[in-house]
C-alpha cells in the first residue's frame, strides 16, 4: 500500500475552495428558483385550475421518472435549440432547478394534502375564496411539515451538483478531477473531495434544524 | 308586473326546499323544506347518521346540494336565474355569498397558525379587506364579548375546548352574519366546559341573533330554542315550537330519542300517552 500523500491534499485544497464556491453559488441559486418553482406547482397541484394542474402532473411525472443527469444534458441542449444561449454555469443551475422544483412541488402537495379538511372548511365558512384559504391558511400551516422533506431535497441537490462536472463547469467535483488528472493521485483526492460535501452538507443539515426549531 | 305576493308577510331569512344530498346512492338529506324568520333560534336534534350536519353543511354551501334551492335573505346560494334558467355562481361568488351565514364547527376548526386574535382578525382583514387596526379592534370587541379578553396572543393549542369554540363563535360573528349555523358546538367538549359555550350562545340569543343550533343539549333546545326540527334519515320528522315538541313529541322515533337521551326518564312524555315497548 502507498502510504497517502498529503502533499497532494495540501496542493489540492486552494483549487478545491474555487470548486467548492462554484458548487456554492449553483446550489443556492438552484435552492432559491427550485423552491419557487416547487412551491408554485405544488398549490397549482393542489388547485382548482384543471390544464395548470394537468402541466404539473406531467412535470413532476417526468422529473421523477428520469435520471438527474438525463434532465442535465437535456435542459443543457435543449435550451440552445429554443434559442435560449446561456453559459454552463446557468444552464446547470437551470437543470438543477427544473429537477428540485419538481421533488420539491410533490412535498408541498403533499404537506397540503396532509393538513385536516376542517381547516378549508372555517376558510370556506368566513367567506375566504379557495386562494385566500390555500395561501393565508393552509400553505403557512404546512411551512412545518415541509421542513425535513425540503432539507432532504435541498442536501440532495447540492450531492447533484456534483453532475454538472459532466458539462464541464468547474465546481468541486470537476476542480477535484482536474487535478487528479494532473497528480494521479485520485484516492487522496477523492477522499478530500468526500469531506469537502461533508462539510458543505453538515452546514446545510444545521441551518435546516435551525428553521425548522424556528417554525415548530 | 311580477306578482309581488302578499307584502304583509316578511320573506323568511333563510329557504330550504327540497334540499337532497345524495352520497353515492343514500340520500343522506332527502327532500327537507325548511324556513327560518329572522330571530328564530331553531334546535336541530336527531340520531347521528340523521344528516344534520350536511344540511348545515348544504346551506352554506361548505357541501353541494343535489338536488331543492336554498335562499338566504333572499339570495340563491346556487346562482342567479337568467331567463328562467339557473346559472351557477363561479366559486368566487358562492365565497362572498357564504358571508350571509356564520359556522361554529363541533371541532372547533380554529386556524391552528394564528393567534385567537388574528383567528377573529383574519376574516375581517382579508375577506372584507377591514385595515388592519380595524380588524384588530372589532376581533377585540368580539373576543370581548366571548370573555376571552385574557387570551387573545393565545394559539389555539394554548386554550382549553370551551375557550377554542367561543374563539371560534367570535371568529363567525366578526363577519357579521345575518344566520349562525352551529354544528354540535359543545359535542367535543369535556362536561365540565360544556355550559361557557351554552352560555355564550344563549347570549347571542338574547341579542336577537337568527340561529340553527344542532344539539344533544335537550334542556339547553327546550330552553333557548324557539323552534324545534327533529330528524331522522335525512328527512324533518318534526318541526315544531319548542315547547309543544318537548311536552309533546308526536313521532315515535322523536320520543324513541328523547327516551335514549335521558338514560331512559322521559318526564315529558306522559300528555302523548306511555312511550310503548
Ligand atoms: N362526504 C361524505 N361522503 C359519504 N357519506 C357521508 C359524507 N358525509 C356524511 N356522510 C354520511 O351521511 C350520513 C349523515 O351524516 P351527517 O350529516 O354527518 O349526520 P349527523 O350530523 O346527523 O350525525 C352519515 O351516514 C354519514 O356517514
Ligand atoms: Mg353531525
Amino acid at each position: 500500500m502507498n502510504a497517502f500523500d498529503w502533499g497532494a491534499i495540501w496542493y489540492a485544497v486552494p483549487y478545491m475552495l474555487q470548486g467548492a464556491v462554484v458548487t456554492l453559488e449553483i446550489s443556492i441559486l438552484a435552492m432559491v428558483f427550485g423552491t419557487v418553482i416547487g412551491i408554485v406547482c405544488g398549490l397549482v397541484s393542489v388547485s382548482r385550475v384543471g390544464p395548470l394542474r394537468w402541466l404539473v402532473r406531467v412535470y413532476v411525472y417526468f422529473v421523477r421518472g428520469t435520471p438527474a443527469l438525463v434532465q442535465l444534458f437535456l435542459v443543457y441542449f435543449a435550451l440552445p435549440e429554443i434559442g435560449i444561449y446561456v453559459s454552463a454555469f446557468w444552464g446547470g443551475v437551470i437543470a438543477l432547478s427544473f429537477n428540485a422544483g419538481g421533488f420539491i412541488a410533490e412535498i408541498v402537495r403533499a404537506a397540503i394534502g396532509s393538513i385536516e379538511p376542517g381547516q378549508t372548511e372555517a376558510a370556506l365558512s368566513i367567506g375566504m375564496t379557495d386562494r385566500q384559504g390555500l395561501l393565508l391558511i393552509l400553505l403557512p400551516q404546512s411551512l412545518r411539515q415541509m421542513a425535513p422533506p425540503l432539507t432532504n431535497e435541498l442536501i440532495t441537490l447540492v450531492k447533484g451538483s456534483s453532475l454538472l462536472s459532466a458539462i464541464s463547469i468547474a465546481e468541486l467535483t470537476r476542480s477535484a478531477q482536474m487535478i487528479i488528472a494532473e497528480r494521479f493521485t485520485p484516492f487522496e483526492i477523492y477522499a478530500a473531495l468526500a469531506v469537502f460535501y461533508l462539510i458543505m452538507i453538515s452546514a446545510l443539515a444545521r441551518a435546516s434544524e435551525y428553521v425548522e426549531k424556528r417554525l415548530a | 308586473m311580477p306578482d309581488a305576493g302578499p307584502a304583509a308577510v316578511p320573506a323568511p331569512l333563510l329557504r330550504v326546499l327540497g334540499l337532497s344530498k345524495i352520497f353515492g346512492d343514500i340520500p343522506v338529506v332527502d327532500r327537507v323544506t325548511l324556513e327560518v324568520a329572522t330571530g328564530e333560534i331553531v334546535m336541530v336534534i336527531g340520531p347521528s347518521g340523521a344528516g344534520k350536519s350536511t344540511m348545515l353543511r348544504c346551506i352554506n354551501r361548505i357541501e353541494t346540494p343535489s338536488e331543492g334551492e336554498i335562499w338566504v335573505a333572499g339570495v340563491n346560494m346556487a346562482g342567479e336565474l337568467r331567463d328562467g334558467r339557473l346559472v351557477p355562481d363561479a366559486r368566487a361568488v358562492t365565497a362572498r355569498k357564504r358571508r350571509l351565514t356564520g359556522m361554529v364547527f363541533q371541532r372547533f376548526n380554529l386556524f391552528t397558525h394564528l393567534s385567537a386574535l388574528d383567528n377573529v382578525a383574519i376574516g375581517p382583514r382579508r375577506v372584507l379587506g377591514m385595515p388592519a387596526a380595524a380588524a384588530r379592534a372589532l376581533a377585540l370587541e368580539h373576543l370581548d364579548r366571548m370573555k376571552l379578553s385574557a387570551h387573545v396572543d393565545k394559539r389555539p393549542i394554548q386554550l382549553s375546548g370551551g375557550q377554542q369554540q367561543r374563539v371560534a363563535i367570535a371568529r363567525a360573528l366578526a363577519m357579521s352574519p345575518q344566520l349562525m349555523l352551529f354544528d354540535e358546538p359543545t359535542s367535543a367538549l369535556d362536561p365540565e366546559l360544556v355550559g361557557e359555550v351554552l352560555e355564550a350562545i344563549r347570549g347571542l340569543a338574547r341579542d336577537g341573533l337568527t340561529m340553527i343550533v344542532v344539539t344533544h343539549e335537550m334542556q339547553f333546545a327546550r330552553e333557548v330554542g324557539t323552534r324545534v326540527v327533529f330528524m331522522d334519515g335525512g328527512r324533518i320528522v318534526e318541526d315544531r315550537p319548542s315547547a309543544d315538541f318537548f311536552a309533546t313529541p308526536r313521532h315515535e322515533r322523536a320520543r324513541e330519542f328523547l327516551r335514549r337521551i335521558h338514560g331512559g326518564a322521559a318526564p315529558a312524555l306522559t300528555a302523548a300517552g306511555p312511550p310503548p315497548g
